[in-house]
């Protein structure tokens, strides 16, 4: 809200300057800023417009002469609202707009002397459409600086909290600045006097409207505004419309409440309050059909809807150049119902962002008859006839405000007389009791104020919540819990940054593409009211982001990308956090090297045993021994090199190369790994422990053992080279850890050669340590243990043969 | 020519020998020469007999010492090639050792996490444990728990993200607190650091971005020691010098509420584009636990009181890093991630 600083002190004798006033409203809880209006120029003055013709060489210009009184100037201008009669403000030579300096300048064989000033160029709006017409009573001559207070006036922006709705009219906002600066508010009553000649008929069909007050005004005349109405809602950013139209804006500005204006020629019948029709359409002051529903008030005349409460009114029952009588409404409706009508239907207005928050249902008459009077005054006319319908008249709540509740909240005291001093200041009446306060909350802070703790605060933002020192409280240390979930993704963050892998952070919401083509199901959850449609699909694996993350670096020629992510994947009632991997190309970019007759390369590129490599150092750090691989069928991923990673028989994630088709569809690398490992459950139910669910490595990581010592061994173990000859179907760690468990003489088990040889058989050749724990083997013992194991092996894997 | 003299010149010889030798096997014909079976002073000392038994010794002495000093030649100059072999054979796999190393090269850190991970540990150490709920949440917990009741003005200070199950992507934190105090009674002190989510998007908005909760309930706390809380942690990520300013402010869950300013870190306070000209930046809200609140969950508010702050990572992360869009967070390009090496 913008209020000019010369309007808030017809409220309040302040004289403070305006950037203390917006320093001490921030410091008690309302955001202000100050600015000054409009930019002055100089070489400026009213002129009134004598002739305007069409310039006989240009289109679209006009040659206008004009007068300031003392002599005449020739203007040419491209404003089309220019008309005979107008006062407009003239730049003439010498005056800067800008950086431009007014000269005399040539539009064909004529001469302009000046240029005519919009609100733009004095600097009032930003884009303005025509010349700033002034009312007629402006005279000739005078300086347009000094009319508007350009460069002078202090304009007040203020943006309120949404308990704060006091506070959005001048009246609200001197009141609080009075308490603030602890002087007295000042206000000049009203004086109007209605005739009970034409009450008008107000029935209430909905309780969803407090209080309705209609006063009929005849014989209006609907002209331009005073100037200093017009000034003050310009200088509040408004644009003046009409005298009638302007007076309810001028007082919805100045008190807070809105006001509507009915033609009353064109209502049809009585007025009434109701719920609107399923269907029911309206067309509102902006042009727009409306479709409303039973849950949208409406004000209604015999036959239709004239006005959605509260928010606008309708095109049908306008005030316009001709309308005579006017009937002037002035209503309290429910909030909620305000709110809910505004949201659906996307229209927010002054009057509807002021019920919302709440508006001051004792003022309402207050604010009415400042109305009344200022429309008699600009419009002419007589109020006839006044009703009021408020069936449940406000009772002020009583609150108190306890010393100790203060101390106990604030951590410092405010005795109860300075607590009394405080909130009278804020006019709220309080008498001092026994334990400190009791206030009687009046209607303008009826929305906000309606517990102790209400109270607390505005007692402490009023003593300076910034002022007061700061204390240490003790931490509860009973309540402190190792934070292990937090800690154990920071190691794995650890462990893969420190292995060369850059940490990525995605949206959480992808688009639906990337799921069609990688072949699997659109997860369930989506948002409704997304931002894009590529952004609203909720994922629920991490792999979807880091191929997008791909593809983006790929535009920048980045070929070589080793990434992850730790972060959540969503399922219908439940979410777990991941860790997402990514790599493709080299993951050490390398270079080659020859001298003589060595060469090298440093170059190192990722493989399937490359990542796996990774995952299973990573899965070693954590103290994971026995991990497992099994095949696992994932449409986006190359079957033949692709695994589903198991510890304890849970599924604990997968990895694989990206399946070639997908890869090109992605137009990626084909050699683009990709892998996913579940660390921790997060549930969304609070009665659901994420410890009891299987598969999850934090789990898993938990309920780990410590490793236990053993003595170290001390006879020296014996080494043997084997080879066997075994099926090429045989998965070659079954044959290590059938040979590891063959013999309790057996201490390692080392592969060191695969080789295929054709006719599905292949060679598998094994470096194994043999040991007792009590003596040295003999070659003897040794070869006699050999040819038990090579029986045991043949006995399991039928066709299994000892090379030699 | 005298024994003496042959014996001296043969050591002569045999000196300028050894010195001009260019090989360990020049070196051992030399020592063949000279102190072989059929060597030179061999053949000297054989003639030896028909000496006087003085001169026998004198000449004998002088011929001993004159082969131990070949001897010492040839063992110093055998040294010198063996050293120079050495050498040489290193020479030939000389490295150069400004060539690339050939080991991964560490990766990057993420400074909207490694901003959330710092300021967690930094409240981890003040004795704060760490809690979490879920990204996708009940309403009534991310608002009409909090105070926050349906068609209230204050849901639009956080625009919604809603699904299609009926739950909401969550706008803030602050459901940890209704989730943290449905489980655990007082005394509380725990922060939640996630992401959350709001219907916003400009260079200074994203639509998913990172906080940390904190909260703080237990006997006897007040907005005091809010103040102190807050003044440890933003002096320990901030630095000492920093100016802070508690603004009071409105948040439903919180009463009193307050928004809490750094002096700007780019101007020191003096006034720039970032901070607007007011010489502060907009860092937290905070304040004290509603009683509402307190009620949902089932805590006696006049038992206990508490404190509770809310803090944007993005924004801090941004002033950290001299970052000017916030976009670029979450576009993950790597000319940008690259730039995060080295950083916690």
């Amino acid at each position: 809200m913008k209020v000019p600083y010369s309007w808030i002190k017809e409220f309040v004798n302040i004289d403070a300057p305006v950037e203390e006033v917006v320093k001490k409203l921030n410091e008690t809880g309302i955001e202000a800023v100050s600015y000054t209006f409009g930019k002055k120029i100089e070489n400026t003055t009213i002129v009134k417009i004598l002739s305007v013709k069409k310039h006989p060489e240009k289109d679209r210009l006009f040659l206008c002469e004009v007068t300031d009184g003392v002599r005449k100037y020739q203007v040419i201008t491209a404003a089309h609202n220019v008309f005979k009669g107008a006062k407009v403000a003239l730049a003439k030579e010498g005056a800067k707009i800008g950086e431009i300096v007014i000269k005399p300048v040539k539009f064909g064989s004529f001469v302009s002397e000046g240029m005519f000033l919009s609100l733009e160029e004095m600097g009032v709006v930003e884009k303005a459409e025509g010349v700033f017409i002034f009312p007629e009573e402006v005279k000739e001559g005078e300086d347009p600086n000094r009319l508007l207070g350009l460069g002078e006036e202090q304009i007040i922006e203020i943006e309120i909290t949404p308990n704060r709705g006091d506070a959005l009219s001048v009246r609200g906002l001197s009141r609080e600045i009075a308490a603030i600066f602890g002087l007295k508010r000042k206000e000049k009553l009203p004086v109007v006097s209605i005739a009970q000649e034409e009450v008008p008929e107000i029935k209430f069909l909905t309780d969803k409207v407090y209080r309705y007050r209609g006063i009929v005004i005849k014989g209006v005349s609907i002209k331009p505004s005073p100037f200093d109405i017009q000034l003050k809602l310009i200088k509040s950013g408004q644009n003046p419309i009409n005298n009638v139209v302007d007076v309810t804006n001028y007082i919805l500005l100045q008190e807070g409440q809105p006001l509507h204006a009915f033609d009353l020629d064109k209502i049809e019948g009585d007025i009434s309050i109701r719920l609107a029709k399923k269907g029911e359409k309206i067309t509102t002051l902006d042009g727009e059909e409306k479709e409303l529903t039973p849950e949208d008030i409406v004000i209604s005349d015999d036959r239709k809807a004239v006005a959605i409460a509260g928010i606008i009114g309708g095109e049908n029952t306008k005030v316009d150049q001709n309308t005579k009588n006017i009937l002037l409404e002035a209503a309290v409706f429910d909030h909620i119902s305000v709110r809910k009508t505004s949201k659906r239907l996307s229209i927010s207005t002054e009057s509807s962002y002021r019920f919302e928050r709440g508006v001051d249902i004792e003022n309402l008459p207050n604010a009415q008859d400042k109305a009344v009077e200022l429309i008699q005054k600009t419009a002419g006319g007589k109020a006839v006839g006044e009703k009021d319908i408020y069936p449940h008249p406000y009772t002020p709540k009583k609150i108190k405000l306890r010393e100790k509740t203060t101390i106990r909240i604030l951590g410092f005291e405010v005795k109860k007389e300075q607590a009394k001093e405080l909130l009278n200041r804020l006019e709220i009446p309080t008498e001092v009791v026994e334990e400190g306060t009791v206030s009687e909350i009046p209607a303008f802070r009826a929305f906000d104020l309606e517990r102790e703790i209400d109270l607390v605060e505005e007692v402490g933002r009023l003593s300076g919540l910034n002022q007061v020192s700061e204390t240490y409280p003790k931490i509860p240390t009973q309540s402190f819990r190792k934070s292990d979930e937090f800690l154990f993704e920071l190691r794995t963050r650890d462990f893969f940054r420190d292995n060369g892998f850059d940490e990525t952070v995605s949206y959480t919401f992808v688009d639906e593409d990337i799921y069609t083509i990688l072949q699997i199901p659109v997860p369930s959850i989506k948002i409704t009211n997304y931002l894009l449609k590529t952004q609203s699909i909720i994922r629920d694996n991490l792999v979807v982001s880091l191929l997008k993350t791909l593809q983006h670096n790929l535009r920048f020629q980045n070929k070589n990308l080793k990434i992850f992510e730790i972060s959540s994947a969503f399922f219908d009632s439940y979410e777990e956090i991941r860790l997402g991997i990514l790599a493709t190309g080299s993951f050490i970019e390398g270079f080659s090297y020859t001298k003589g007759d060595k060469t090298f390369s440093t170059e190192e590129k990722w493989d399937f045993l490359k990542i796996k490599g990774v995952i299973f150092s990573y899965l070693r750090s954590l103290g994971m021994q026995d991990v497992e691989l099994k095949e696992i069928n994932l449409p986006y991923l190359n079957p033949y090199q692709s695994a589903e990673i198991m510890i304890d028989n849970q599924s604990v994630g997968y990895f694989g190369k990206l399946h070639p088709e997908k890869a090109a569809k992605l137009k990626i690398p084909k050699d683009t790994y990709v892998g996913e490992l579940k660390l921790r459950y997060v549930s969304r139910e609070l009665e659901e422990n994420p410890l009891d669910k299987e598969g999850y490595l934090f789990n898993l990581y938990k309920k780990k053992e410590n490793p236990v010592f053993k003595e170290l061994p001390k006879f020296p173990s014996v080494k043997r080279d084997l080879a066997f000859e075994v099926d090429e179907s045989l998965q070659v760690d079954k044959l290590l850890k059938t040979i590891k468990n063959s013999s309790k003489y057996v201490d390692e088990v080392r592969l060191f050669d695969v080789y295929h040889m054709g006719n599905s058989k292949k060679s598998v050749a094994v470096s194994v340590d043999f040991r007792a724990e009590d003596r040295s083997l003999s070659d003897d013992e040794v070869n006699s243990i050999v040819e038990e194991v090579v029986k045991k092996l043949q006995k399991q894997f039928k066709g299994l043969k000892l090379r030699t | 020519m005298s024994l003496r003299r042959e014996i001296e010149s043969l050591e002569k010889e045999a000196n300028e020998l050894i010195k001009n030798a260019d090989s360990i096997e020049s070196l051992s014909s030399i020592k063949v020469k000279f102190l072989g079976k059929k060597g030179k002073l061999k053949s000297i000392l054989k003639s030896l007999g028909k000496l006087s038994p003085e001169e026998r010794k004198e000449i004998g002495q002088l011929a001993n010492k004159v082969k131990e000093e070949i001897e010492n030649l040839l063992r110093k100059k055998e040294q010198f090639f063996r050293e120079k072999a050495i050498q040489e054979e290193l020479k030939k796999d000389r490295v150069d050792i400004t060539l690339p190393p050939s080991w991964i090269e560490v990766g990057s850190a993420h400074p909207v996490v490694s901003t959330l991970v710092e300021i967690s540990q930094l409240f981890i150490s003040m004795g704060f444990s760490v809690a979490e709920g879920p990204e996708v949440e009940k309403e009534e917990y991310n608002f009409d728990m909090l105070n926050i009741p349906k068609d209230h003005p204050a849901r639009d200070m956080q625009d919604t993200f809603f699904l299609n199950n009926g739950m909401v992507l969550r706008t803030h934190t602050s459901p940890v607190q209704i989730r943290t105090m449905l489980k655990q009674k007082p005394p509380i002190a725990v922060i939640a650091p996630g992401r959350v989510y709001r219907k916003d998007a400009d260079p200074t908005h994203s639509p998913m971005f990172h906080q940390i909760e904190g909260l703080l309930v237990d006997e006897n706390i007040t907005f005091r020691d809010l103040k102190g809380t807050l003044k440890i942690f933003l002096e320990g990520i901030f630095g000492k010098d920093i100016g802070i300013r508690f603004r009071p402010s409105y948040f439903p869950f919180t009463e009193p509420s307050a928004e809490v300013d750094i002096s700007c870190t780019v101007c020191g306070g003096t006034g720039c584009r970032v901070c607007k000209d007011t010489g502060w930046l907009e860092i937290l809200g905070c304040g004290m636990v509603d009683p509402n609140v307190f009620e949902a969950v089932g805590i006696d508010p006049e038992k206990y009181t508490g404190f509770a702050f809310g803090l944007g990572i993005e924004r801090i992360a941004m002033l950290k890093y001299k970052i000017n869009d916030i976009r670029l967070l979450f576009e993950n390009d790597m000319r940008f991630n690259h730039q995060f090496k080295g950083i916690r």
